[in-house]
């Protein structure tokens, strides 16, 4: 239990003591925000491995995964408190685990407003094998703000924060003037490539009925189709007659009580709830 | 005089549906009352939820029987609907006597007759009464002589429980004996001993109303004047003696009228409720049951009601004939009989405001209602025809069971006090002959004149002027009668005229015309000659009023002026309760104001900015239109905006950007939130259609239009890729660009066939709201404004209370908006309110009363939904009622989604707001109506801190809103303002509240296992309350691990929240704004 399975232990542990378990194969690394502080987060980190035949683009054997990275944590952050266990090739944080690797499109940062972090999860990739298995030794407390290396919080955050907010409007039209570029060829060449296309037939013999043709057609919502489905519901209902046999009036009286029944039954109900919370006494 | 007439007391008296009234008083049921309701609202989701009802095909379509067939006529002939017909009979369950009780108070009844029969040595009527005791007081002396007589051998009784005086319906002369059984039954029944002449004792020619019957010499102990001017008639008095020898007759006449009529009682019951919830039926004048009763036998008389109407029916025709009637000016009789020699209708109008007269054509049963009562009680008919007319839902609930107390109703009140000081105002109104009639009640013989005196004062500010009645004392038989000045306080309620509230001028007539001394002496020195810019010389009087609320507050002005000039009343006994909120919504440095004339400059500059983009030259495509999309462009952000004036040294400069940034040396800079507006671009085949292009031509528009407004118009700009910031006249606006079909190009989803389908997703969602629906309502709440000017002070009151309260991040400011809007256009069963506090008191009443689990609340902005939407919307919602949120806020333009309320309250919020309502009301509403004065009003707006598991205290020096707090402080940090403008040309450090950011990273952060708690209105301290659910300890998994650590428990490791680690981070995270982390609860021990 317990005592069997844990090898470290770190000063100031609160009452209830963490176990410092290789639990499910994850190692706690006690991690602080700088020397000030008592009580610690824990990085729970294992090597990253998936089963056989799952795709992952983390490279095997050279990549740690890390859970619980504390707000403070940035990527760079991470990148120097695990250095020490040999060089670091990258560092991402992420929300939740995902074993494919974010896109490495550049993001936009007039687009993509940063997002404010909480716990997150990071895959940290080792240039070689054995900064996993160092990492996985390390006995902390990892400290993430220090002399050497203070990071921003509070109020100095925010205000460096506010200072990056205010973005230089040139280079937001450059970026926005080089995205039309790209996108207004993309739809030349589309165009270009359906014009082509135009009244073609396939290899079955089939032509493509577009809205670009000589006789363009509706194109193909579902409102669209709604709309028609309407209106020959509508014309049907033209050709019928309303309350001219015996049985319809019948059948239109007993629609009538059938609503007032429902209504009564409806209303009963209500009734029955506003007694049980004693709405009609008066005062 | 014998036992027969109090024997006829008795019978009279369980005939009397009095009785039942003390059976529902009892403080013993108030409270279970409140204890069920808090059991309903806190149950589970699905306990007290109205589900859709299912019934089976057979059973919908059986073949219906005859009595159901009479039955469905019957309730479409009687009833509105088969729902008023089940609510009328269950509320007439409720109040109804059971049979149980009926005949233990028979039993009762029959006891009392018997011990009066037993009383020893009980003079006989011959041996007590004389000739001329109709004189001078010297019936009622010997009346109240018999009672204590009786009184004296009654309270012996073990029979009894309590043996008391009181006062018949408040009047002084007339005491009544009241018995109340001993033991258990002593709630249950109330008998009321009231002493009678012989039916033929007084002769009724002597009891006119324009007989004299108390001799001034008698009463002022002086000879009468010497002029030898004729003695002053006395018609109340008349009346007071009347009444008892008619007693019998008109108990006679309701039981025949009522006796055999279900329907009649039921009206009769329904009429009393409807009076009692409206205050008006208790105290000397009031419109009583028995009143409404003997308007009922009138109606009957006169064929306006058969007594085959339901008790609906009647209800409806006794309104009805209230609303359509004036017994002011055509009074109207019981009495059938054309003898010459008895005295006219006309006489009895020159004696009394209200003329209502019984069988015999000599007693007038409104004797004692005054002018201002009567006109209440056609207001309140009027309205309540209006509402049945309306065919609303709810309009059973509105019209009899909603309380209407005068705090609510009426939009100021005052109280004058002490009472005693009405002594001086009678001498001062020269009402002598009135205290004699009234038999030296200053209080009654006071009240006529005043009311009328204010009446004309305020005139068009004035709708309704409602005076309390005193109320009807009760002493133990031993003790002394209580004396006029005891009876409390004179509460008079103003209901007041929005329309009329605008003007500060009273113009009088012109100095050469006659009326101008009348003028003149009515209001005092406050008149003067003025000369208009018609040419014409006038008396006026102008009040001092510059702002919104200086203007509401002029009535206070007219009351006092005019109380302390005619009525010798100074205003330290007038305790006026109008503008005591008002405080709340003021900025530091005006006290004149609330805010509705900064609201309406930055309003103001809005639209100057607005015709700036219209008129806009170089945009590629033209604007389609202009809208405000921000709380301030609505009037309801409770801290309007004042246009700025940094002092650049107290910054940092971003030169290139032409910015000021925060120094991190100097206390958080003001705080400047930019107002939204959205512009529309006309629709064009240029646009892309594609969702990420889009985005990027807006940005390129959002460039555009700053390098314009900065070419054209020389204004200070800064563009973003989704808006851009303009600077005018030291107002911040962010403009931002919007394309119709955006929404839609979201919304496009392609199946695999090819087909394009619309579907709703988050984003198109979101740009809807901010682009579609957010400028609707600001524009439908704009209007409301100029309908009604309080809607402003009472939205910004209840947003600065909830907010106050800590519970401002769970509700949108809409949503809040939505509901103050409510209170306006859907009144009932009040009239919109023209004071911020009423409004504030409606609002409480609203929050903690509305059912929110069974009813949307729909708000008819423009009065767009006929009534049989509205019904439409309902049965809609309850048929999705568990899809949509617990607060569910429907406008025309949203029926369905209720889009305001979809991300918040969560139940558990909305409940806290309901009980902080439900407390918080009672509270405000005893502070209002006492007369010493309101003591503390903030006391509501304070948040109690007891519940919160931790608490961070935050230092004031980065609070940038620190000085709107409930309680401002004495001092704060210098926020970079300066007080005289300035040139300006950079732009303000915009939308930087360190309080804001902070806990938007605790809400990220620990969101999973917290919630956090905030006043942004300058709040000190962030409640923290950790989520039971959370501290459940939890197996070990990736998802699972945030912000938590491994235990062991017993053989198992689990994760539970490293609290100690967190407490220290909130810390770190608030670094320099917070001051202290205080763990106050170890409820979070695993």
């Amino acid at each position: 239990t317990d005592e069997g399975t844990h090898e470290r232990r770190v000063e100031g542990a609160p009452v209830n003591r963490p176990v410092h378990a290789d639990l499910y194969s994850h190692t706690a690394i006690p991690v602080k925000f700088s020397g000030k502080q008592q009580a610690s987060h824990y990085l729970y980190v294992r090597e990253h491995r998936v089963r056989e035949g799952t795709k992952s683009s983390w490279p095997q054997k050279r990549t740690l995964f890390v859970l619980n990275v504390p707000p403070y944590c940035t990527e760079e952050c991470l990148s120097r408190l695990l250095s020490p266990c040999g060089p670091v090739r990258s560092v991402e944080l992420q929300e939740k685990p995902d074993l494919a690797e974010s896109p490495k499109e550049p993001q936009s940062k007039f687009f993509q407003p940063k997002p404010i972090p909480g716990f997150q999860v990071a895959y940290v990739v080792f240039q070689k094998p054995g900064g996993v298995s160092a990492a996985l030794a390390l006995k902390g407390p990892l400290l993430v703000s220090t002399e050497s290396h203070p990071v921003k919080s509070g109020v100095h955050k925010w205000i460096s924060d506010y200072r990056d907010s205010v973005l230089d409007p040139e280079a937001l039209r450059a970026e926005v003037d080089t995205f039309m570029e790209a996108y207004d060829k993309k739809v030349a060449e589309e165009e270009a490539k359906a014009q082509e296309e135009e009244g073609v037939p396939d290899e079955e013999g089939w032509v493509k009925v577009t809205r670009r043709g000589r006789r363009p057609v509706l194109p193909r919502t579902e409102a669209a189709s709604l709309r028609v489905l309407e209106r020959e519901r509508r014309k049907r209902a033209r050709k019928e007659l309303l309350n001219f046999y015996a049985w319809q009036h019948r059948e239109t009286k007993m629609e009538h009580l059938a609503q007032l029944r429902k209504k009564f039954e409806e209303d009963k109900q209500r009734i029955e709830l506003m007694r049980a919370q004693r709405k009609f006494r008066p005062y | 005089m014998g036992p027969a007439p109090a024997g006829a007391q008795v019978r009279g008296a369980a005939g009397e549906p009095e009785v039942m009234e003390p059976a529902l008083e009892g403080t013993g049921k108030k409270g279970k009352k409140g204890s069920s309701k808090k059991r309903t609202v806190a149950g589970s989701p699905g306990e007290g939820l109205l589900q859709p009802v299912k019934l089976s095909r057979a059973e919908l379509y059986k073949e219906p029987t005859n009595e159901e067939l009479n039955r469905l006529r019957e309730t479409e002939s009687l009833f509105h609907s088969s729902l008023l017909r089940l609510q009328v009979e269950e509320l007439l369950k409720e109040v109804r006597l059971s049979e149980k009780k009926k005949e233990r108070i028979d039993a009762f009844l029959r006891e009392v007759n018997q011990r009066i029969m037993r009383i020893p040595s009980t003079p006989e009527t011959e041996e007590i009464l004389q000739d001329k005791d109709g004189l001078n007081q010297r019936y009622f002396r010997k009346r109240a002589l018999y009672l204590a007589h009786l009184a004296h051998h009654l309270a012996q009784d073990p029979l009894f429980g309590s043996v008391h005086f009181s006062y018949t319906n408040g009047c002084h002369l007339k005491p009544s004996l009241l018995l109340r059984p001993h033991g258990k039954d002593e709630r249950l029944v109330t008998v009321r001993l009231h002493p009678c002449p012989p039916p033929d004792f007084f002769r009724p020619c002597r009891l006119l109303p324009s007989k004299n019957n108390v001799r001034s010499a008698w009463y002022r102990g002086q000879s009468p004047p010497g002029n030898g001017s004729p003695e002053p008639p006395t018609p109340h008095y008349n009346t007071w003696v009347l009444q008892d020898t008619a007693l019998e007759s008109h108990m006679q006449l309701l039981s025949t009228v009522l006796g055999s009529a279900l329907g009649l009682k039921d009206g009769v019951a329904l009429l009393k409720i409807w009076l009692r919830q409206r205050e008006l039926d208790k105290g000397l004048g009031g419109f009583s049951g028995f009143l409404v009763s003997m308007l009922v036998a009138f109606l009957v008389s006169t064929r306006k009601i058969h007594t085959t109407m339901s008790g609906y029916q009647v209800l409806r025709s006794v309104l009805q004939f209230l609303a359509t009637t004036d017994l002011t000016v055509n009074g109207i009789s019981l009495c059938l009989s054309s003898d010459p020699s008895l005295p006219a209708l006309a006489d009895f109008h020159q004696a009394f405001p209200v003329v209502f007269l019984d069988s015999s054509g000599r007693l007038n049963l409104c004797a004692d209602v005054t002018a201002s009562t009567y006109h209440q009680v056609q207001h309140e008919a009027r309205l309540s025809m209006v509402l049945l007319d309306s065919k609303a839902d709810d309009g059973f609930q509105l019209l009899l069971m909603t309380p209407k107390p005068m705090i609510r109703a009426f939009d100021h009140v005052l109280h004058l006090h002490p009472l005693s000081r009405l002594q001086a105002a009678c001498h001062r109104l020269k009402l002598w002959p009135e205290l004699q009639d009234h038999g030296g009640d200053y209080v009654s013989a006071a009240l006529g004149p005043l009311t009328t005196l204010l009446e004309q004062g305020l005139g068009s500010r004035l709708h309704l002027l409602a005076h309390s009645r005193p109320p009807v004392s009760e002493w133990d038989i031993s003790q002394d009668p209580p004396k006029h000045r005891d009876s409390g306080t004179l509460t008079l309620g103003l209901l007041l005229r929005p329309e009329g509230l605008t003007s500060v001028l009273e113009l009088g007539p012109e100095a050469d015309q006659p009326e101008a001394a009348d003028f003149r002496q009515f209001w005092g020195s406050r008149s003067e000659l003025r000369r208009f810019q018609d040419g014409a010389i006038r008396e006026a009087v102008v009040w001092e009023a510059a702002s919104m609320a200086q203007k509401r507050l002029i009535p206070h002005q007219v009351v006092t002026h005019l109380l302390a000039l005619h009525a010798d009343i100074p205003d330290t006994c007038v305790h006026y309760m109008g503008g005591l909120l008002d405080v709340l919504m003021q900025g530091l440095k005006e006290t004149s104001s609330t805010g509705e004339e900064a609201l309406a400059a930055a309003v103001r500059c809005y639209d100057d900015l607005s015709r700036l983009l219209w008129g806009l030259e170089g945009l590629p495509l033209t604007v389609s239109a202009v809208q405000g999309a921000h709380p301030v462009l609505r009037y309801t952000e409770v801290f309007p905006p004042a246009p700025i004036q940094p002092a650049y040294s107290f910054f940092e400069h971003l030169r290139e950007q032409a910015s000021l940034l925060p120094r991190p040396d100097k206390p958080c800079p003001a705080y400047v939130e930019p107002m939204t507006v959205i512009c529309h671009l006309e629709g064009s085949g240029q646009w892309p259609q594609d969702a990420e292009a889009i985005r990027r031509v807006r940005a390129a528009f959002q460039l555009r239009l700053a390098e314009l407004l900065t070419q054209q118009h020389g204004l200070r700009c800064r563009a973003t890729a989704t808006h851009t910031d303009v600077l005018k006249d030291g107002f911040v606006f962010r403009i931002c660009v919007a394309y119709q079909r955006e929404p839609q190009i979201l919304k496009e989803m392609r199946s695999p066939e090819g087909m394009i389908s619309l579907r709703d997703t988050p984003a198109s969602l979101c740009l809807e709201r901010a682009t579609r629906q957010l400028p609707l309502l600001t524009s439908a709440l704009h209007g409301l404004q100029q309908q009604h000017p309080a809607f402003s002070g009472v939205a910004r009151l209840a947003k600065r209370w909830v907010r106050a309260q800590l519970l401002g991040e769970g509700f949108t400011d809409e949503s809040l908006d939505l509901v103050a809007a409510a209170l306006f256009l859907h009144p009932e069963p009040f009239t919109p309110p023209s004071s911020p506090e009423v409004g504030f008191l409606r609002f409480l009443f609203l929050v903690s009363t509305f059912d929110w689990k069974n009813n949307p609340l729909i708000v008819n902005l423009n009065n767009e939904l006929t009534v049989e939407e509205q019904v439409e919307i309902r049965s809609g919602f309850l048929a999705t009622r568990l899809q949509l949120p617990v607060m569910v806020v429907y406008t025309p333009q949203d029926r369905k989604s209720s889009v305001w309320t979809q991300d918040g309250p969560s139940p558990q919020i909305l409940q806290r707001l309901v009980v902080l309502a439900a407390e918080a009301l009672p509270v405000l509403e005893k502070q209002l109506m006492d007369p010493r004065g309101p003591g503390d009003i903030r006391t509501v707006f304070r948040p109690p801190l007891d519940m919160y598991d931790v608490l961070i205290r935050l230092s004031p020096r980065h609070i940038p809103r620190h000085r709107q707090a409930v309680d401002s402080p004495a001092a704060s940090f210098c926020r970079g303002l300066l007080s005289e403008p300035g040139s300006l040309s950079l732009m303000p450090v915009l939308g930087y509240d360190p309080p804001q950011l902070y806990l938007a990273q605790l809400r990220e952060a620990f969101g999973h296992l917290a919630l956090f708690f905030y006043d942004q209105h300058g709040g000190e301290v962030i409640g923290v309350l950790w989520k039971p659910a959370s501290f459940q300890p939890q197996p070990f998994k990736a998802s699972n691990t945030k912000g938590r650590m491994v235990v062991s428990q017993g053989e198992e490791l689990v994760l539970v929240p490293n609290v100690e680690a967190i407490l220290e981070d909130f810390a770190i995270l608030g670094e320099g704004l917070v001051q202290a982390v205080e763990a106050r609860s170890e409820r979070w021990t695993v």
